[in-house]
């Protein structure tokens, strides 16, 4: 599904990834684990069309060249990042952008476009499945909500738009206990066998709620050791300092 | 060009028979204006928009010989509001309609005498020059109005390269209440339009005035309004400056006795080379009144916005609590925007403030919208319009705040 190949990405002339290779099959679940500064950020950054870098290596996603296209057409073929900070849009009620977004990807897949009455439907199921206060939703996107209500936000919105890949940047960042049970649910809730995961976090905590199949270490911009389950643990273990 | 004005101010002053009295109240008005001219940028209320300049490069006449013809006038400007109305085509009362309420306690009336004055303000002066005719509507005493009443001004498609004055009187008594909303349909020729309105709102009464100027047209527009408050009444105000070519919104509001409130909030939403300004003064005369003013403008294209508020406390108006704030974002690197917000403060017991920011919209925000597939310019008009929809919230009339989103295009 999707297939980074010795990705290099450098931004005001500072290098930052070099020469990450990783590959994602259908309905896996892969968590990249890393320090601060090791690239994840940039990874997911890049992976979704963020502008500002620039990039070397090649990219695929589906077997077409993702690196050439725009952000929004990232999105339109199923790629989705949860941001580590969602960004607050004042005066945009989250129904509003909601709806809007679904229908930018249906119409760019040539699907039918939902209605208001089909879009609240889907909304209230959605909601309920991910026990998120529908409330929220008719307030401004993203504005005044806790640090728990924003990442559960980017949970419904990946839950809304089925992506095939949903890129999770440190959204266990600022959870609680409660909130993080929550949000892992909603994950675990959209694993089947044709939806893949990039889970990117610091903590091992986050893999004990979402079980992935396996698990990289980014260190100063490349993966230096993949493995299952068992290397987050032993990472949690040895700290990121020591690991070699 | 002055001396067809000046042409046009004898055969008008010839054709009207005009008390002497109000015959030397126009003739002095017309001097001043001679003397003065348009303003221009060194007039410090002028300094953002030069209107001299900008009538000599838009016009190679004006002429304010009085049309008394109506011609091919686009009425089908439809409301989607029950609303009562009064129709002006060309400046002048062609259709009045307060079926929603008892007619006994709202009153129209034309009324032809002005009292004597003489503005520093040249346009004043012109338009008290011209006025002949103007309107008053009187809500009397303990009368609250059931709907809104719309004052829909159209333009004649035929004219051009013509000057329009008119005036329009607002009173309500102690204990009324009325909600005005102001919607033009104008034509796509160069005209100068110049329009005054005298408010009163009397104790205990409620305004709210809904500005309207959302219809693309070719006009240069100047709108001066003087509002007195009496004690405990309110002003609810709101500009919406979108579609003329040029606008100056100019206010000069009085809080002349205590407990008297004022909220003016204003978009400035402009494209292509449109300029338009808002000028404000709040007067704060008397204790324990409050203002409130939000101004947010978005500037695409080649436009220019300018917005110039003042708050003046008096000695005597302890306890004051003024609030000023303007935000712009300019949407490119030729648009223009200048802001001048300014506090005068003679007592020494009150809460005063202002702000003003100006800015590009956030290049991360768009990241995050395109992310969930929305396009560059979908993304952009999202957040713009999101921009100025805190601005709309602030509508405490439902059924308007509604009309003016539709206008807007802003979707729930």
């Amino acid at each position: 599904m999707l297939s980074i190949e010795s990705l290099k990405a450098k931004i005001d002339d500072k290098e930052i990834l070099k020469g990450l290779n990783l590959n994602i099959n259908p309905g896996e679940v892969h968590a990249i684990m890393g320090p601060n500064g090791s690239g994840k950020s940039t990874l997911s950054n890049i992976l979704s069309g963020k502008k500002g870098y620039e990039v070397n290596g090649s990219v695929t996603f589906e077997g077409q060249n993702l690196l050439e296209l725009e952000t929004e057409e990232r999105a339109h073929k199923g790629i989705f990042l949860a941001f580590q900070y969602p960004l607050e849009i004042p005066g945009v009620n989250t129904n509003t952008f909601l709806k809007t977004s679904i229908n930018a990807i249906k119409k760019a897949r040539g699907e039918k476009e939902l209605d208001a009455i089909e879009f609240l439907k889907l909304i209230k199921q959605k909601s309920l499945e991910l026990k998120f206060d529908e409330k929220i939703l008719s307030r401004q996107l993203n504005v005044g909500f806790s640090g728990g209500e924003k990442k559960k936000n980017e949970i419904l919105q990946m839950s809304i738009l089925n992506p095939k890949l949903s890129i999770l940047d440190e959204t266990d960042s600022g959870l609680d206990i409660d909130a993080l049970r929550i949000v892992s649910e909603g994950v675990n809730s959209l694993r089947n066998k044709e939806n893949s995961f990039l889970i990117i976090t610091h903590y091992q905590r986050l893999l004990d709620y979402i079980k992935p199949d396996f698990v990289h270490v980014l260190k100063n911009g490349q993966i230096i050791k993949s493995g299952d389950y068992e290397l987050a643990k032993e990472l949690e273990k040895v700290g990121y300092e020591d690991f070699n | 060009m002055e001396n067809n004005i000046k042409l046009n101010f004898e055969n008008y002053l010839n054709e009207k028979n005009f008390s002497s009295s109000q015959k030397e109240i126009k003739e002095d008005n017309f001097d001043n204006f001679i003397k003065n001219g348009f303003p221009n940028k060194r007039i410090e209320d002028w300094k953002f928009s030069d209107l001299k300049q900008i009538i000599a490069t838009n016009f190679d006449n004006i002429d304010f010989s009085k049309k008394e013809k109506q011609s091919n006038i686009d009425e089908n400007l439809t409301v989607d509001l029950e609303h009562n109305k009064i129709v002006f085509i060309d400046g002048i009362i062609s259709k009045i309609d307060f079926s929603y309420e008892n007619e006994e306690k709202v009153v129209v009336e034309q009324n032809s005498n002005l009292e004597k004055e003489l503005s520093e303000n040249s346009l004043l002066n012109l338009n008290t020059a011209f006025v002949s005719d103007y309107t008053k509507i009187l809500v009397k005493s303990g009368y609250q109005l059931k709907k809104p009443l719309i004052l829909f001004n159209f333009l004649s498609n035929d004219l051009n390269n013509i000057g329009l004055n008119a005036r329009l009187d607002i009173d309500l008594e102690d204990d009324a209440s009325l909600n005005v909303i102001n919607i033009s349909n104008e034509n796509l020729n160069n005209n100068f339009l110049n329009f005054r309105q005298k408010i009163n709102i009397g104790k205990n009464s409620i305004l709210k005035n809904y500005n309207l100027d959302i219809n693309e047209n070719s006009n240069f527009k100047y709108s001066f309004k003087d509002i007195n408050l009496e004690k405990n009444s309110h002003l609810e105000y709101f500009i919406l400056s979108k579609g003329s070519k040029f606008l100056k919104h100019d206010i000069n509001c009085s809080l002349n006795r205590e407990y008297g409130s004022v909220v003016l909030n204003g978009i400035i939403d402009l494209n292509e080379k449109k300029h338009h300004e808002i000028k404000t003064k709040i007067n704060h005369n008397e204790e324990n009144c409050k203002s409130y003013q939000l101004i947010k403008s978005t500037l695409n294209d080649n436009s220019k916005g300018v917005y110039q508020g003042k708050i003046y406390v008096n000695s005597k108006a302890q306890k004051t609590d003024g609030y000023q704030l303007s935000r712009a974002l300019l949407l490119n690197d030729k648009v223009e925007f200048n802001a001048k917000p300014e506090l005068e403060i003679y007592a020494d017991d009150v809460k005063c403030s202002h702000g003003s920011t100006s800015g590009n919209v956030d290049e991360d925000s768009i990241f995050y919208l395109m992310s969930r597939g929305l396009s560059y310019e979908q993304s952009k008009k999202l957040l713009t319009n999101g921009f100025l929809n805190e601005v709309i919230e602030k509508i405490t009339n439902d059924e308007v705040k509604l009309l003016v989103k539709k206008l807007m295009g802003i979707n729930e």
